[in-house]
């Protein structure tokens, strides 16, 4: 036996020569590995199958909907009542929409993206960047009062425009500068902080300017609109009294 | 007289011609039925504008889907491309999709949700006058609310819109859109075998990303859906 050489002893992993084909007899603990191998292969082959088949299945939306079921008269006469009855509706509720929809000019605030845009007739006719509500709680430990400051979503008007107008502050104003509420109501205007143009909606919410330009596009304010200057002057320009002004 | 005479001929002559032209027919079933569709359109509208709900209205014919409050637009989304789908499970359906576009769906709501980051602040004690206060700059919109992938809006009685724009799943390298898909698929295998959790219609809507991000951004909380159908 020369040194170096393994020893040539069969064993079941040993290929057996017979007729010159070569066959491999794996031992039992290879053979057991193979079939559970072959096991999880087949357990996915079916997960794939069953899978594919569980979950979502889509399919074309456009289907044509099926026609209501409407009782027509036989008699010829009531057919035509009934029809003018219907046309009578569709008119009534046409008009009675067209009525809930705002004509002409509108504002829009999408508050989540900080965007006005000034609508005409359902067209967008000019797109600002604004800053509306931040959203922040406000708190006065000493005297227990509570802020929030949102901006409330839903369909307001332009009650009154003030070019260059004082800003009354409100108690909220001193307490988050860390000032004495001032008991002289003369110790609260202040004149400029408000921008050129003021627009006032409802319960002191109002679109007006800003000297924080740097922050629009941020949800930073107490609840108000601002804007930039000269968004601000085509808003102006846009929005007489009365202007519907929708906000979400 | 003459004049007289003129006039009689013509209110003759129009008299006769009425009389011999053929009545009008009287309006078909389809007329009818046609009509009443669209009148119960309108007065789901009406009652949708009337109502204090802010509301999509998705028109497959138009290719857009509209966020509406009191008939007025507030914004509008290009609708890509739309499927129906039905939860199934083994190749079984578990529900059935026909009348989804017949009926105003409420309470509509995001999953996932768009978390409200509230900061609360204790306001200062008064400090000396010329004190400066330190203020944070707060985020963009694009950094406060990111926008999933893929999101859903669901509504009460079983609706959901589901918004994946188109390629969504391509970004990241190999791995990650393979772990994306798995998770698709496995959230919707979960939910179509849950039973009484699972969607009974889905609306896959494709909008471009941007138009997919500021919706996700911008959908206010319990909006509803109206499904136009296409006119029979």
């Amino acid at each position: 036996m020369m040194e170096g050489y393994p020893l040539t002893e069969e064993n079941e992993s040993t290929p057996r020569r017979g007729r010159g084909v070569a066959i491999i007899f794996p031992s039992p603990k290879r053979r057991w590995g193979l079939v559970v191998i072959a096991v999880l292969l087949a357990a996915v082959a079916i997960a794939m199958v069953a899978g594919h088949g569980t979950g979502y299945a889509y399919g074309d939306a456009s289907a044509r909907t099926a026609l209501p079921a409407v009782d027509v008269p036989q008699n010829a006469a009531a057919a035509k009542k009934l029809q003018a009855k219907l046309v009578a509706q569709n008119k009534q509720l046409t008009g009675a929409l067209q009525k809930l929809a705002p004509s002409g000019t509108y504002i829009v605030v999408d508050q989540t993206q900080n965007r006005l845009y000034i609508m005409n007739d359902d067209k967008i006719v000019k797109t600002s960047v604004c800053s509306a509500g931040s959203g922040m709680i406000l708190k006065d430990a000493g005297s227990k009062r509570k802020w929030v400051f949102d901006t409330p979503r839903g369909v307001f008007k332009v009650h009154n425009r003030i070019s260059n107008p004082i800003w009354k502050k409100p108690d909220w104003a001193f307490a988050e500068e860390g000032k004495t509420i001032p008991k002289n109501p003369e110790d609260r205007f202040e004149s400029g902080t408000l921008g050129k143009y003021a627009l006032y909606l409802e319960d002191g919410y109002m679109i007006h300017g800003t000297l924080y330009t740097r922050l629009l596009g941020r949800s930073v304010t107490h609840g108000c609109i601002r804007l930039g200057p000269d968004d601000l002057q085509a808003v102006w320009d846009a929005a007489p009294i009365g202007t519907p002004v929708y906000i979400f | 007289m003459k004049a007289t005479l003129f006039a009689a001929i013509v209110t003759t002559a129009t008299a006769v011609v009425a009389a011999s032209a053929p009545a009008p027919a009287p309006p078909s079933s389809d007329d009818l039925a046609r009509l009443a569709f669209k009148n119960d359109l309108l007065q789901k509208r009406f009652d949708l504008a009337s109502s204090k709900e802010f509301y999509l209205v998705l028109d497959p014919a138009q290719k857009s889907m509209s966020l509406m409050y009191k008939a007025a637009l507030l914004q509008s989304y290009a609708v890509e491309g739309l499927e129906v789908g039905v939860p199934q499970v083994l190749y079984k359906s578990r529900s059935d999709a026909s009348g989804w576009e017949s009926k105003v769906w409420h309470k509509g709501a995001l999953d996932p949700v768009r978390e409200l980051d509230r900061v609360e602040v204790v306001a200062p004690p008064p400090t000396a006058e010329g004190t400066e206060i330190e203020v944070q700059v707060p985020q963009t919109p694009e950094e406060k609310y990111p926008v999933p992938p893929r999101y859903h809006i669901r509504f009460e009685g079983g609706l959901s819109i589901e918004v994946r724009p188109p390629g969504s799943d391509a970004e990241g390298g190999f791995w990650a859109r393979l772990g994306q898909r798995w998770n698709a698929w496995w959230a919707d295998a979960k939910a179509a075998s849950s039973g009484d959790n699972a969607d009974t219609v889905r609306l896959h809507v494709v909008m471009s990303k941007k138009d997919a991000d500021s919706l996700y951004r911008a959908l206010p909380p319990n909006t509803a859906l109206l499904v136009v159908p296409p006119s029979p």
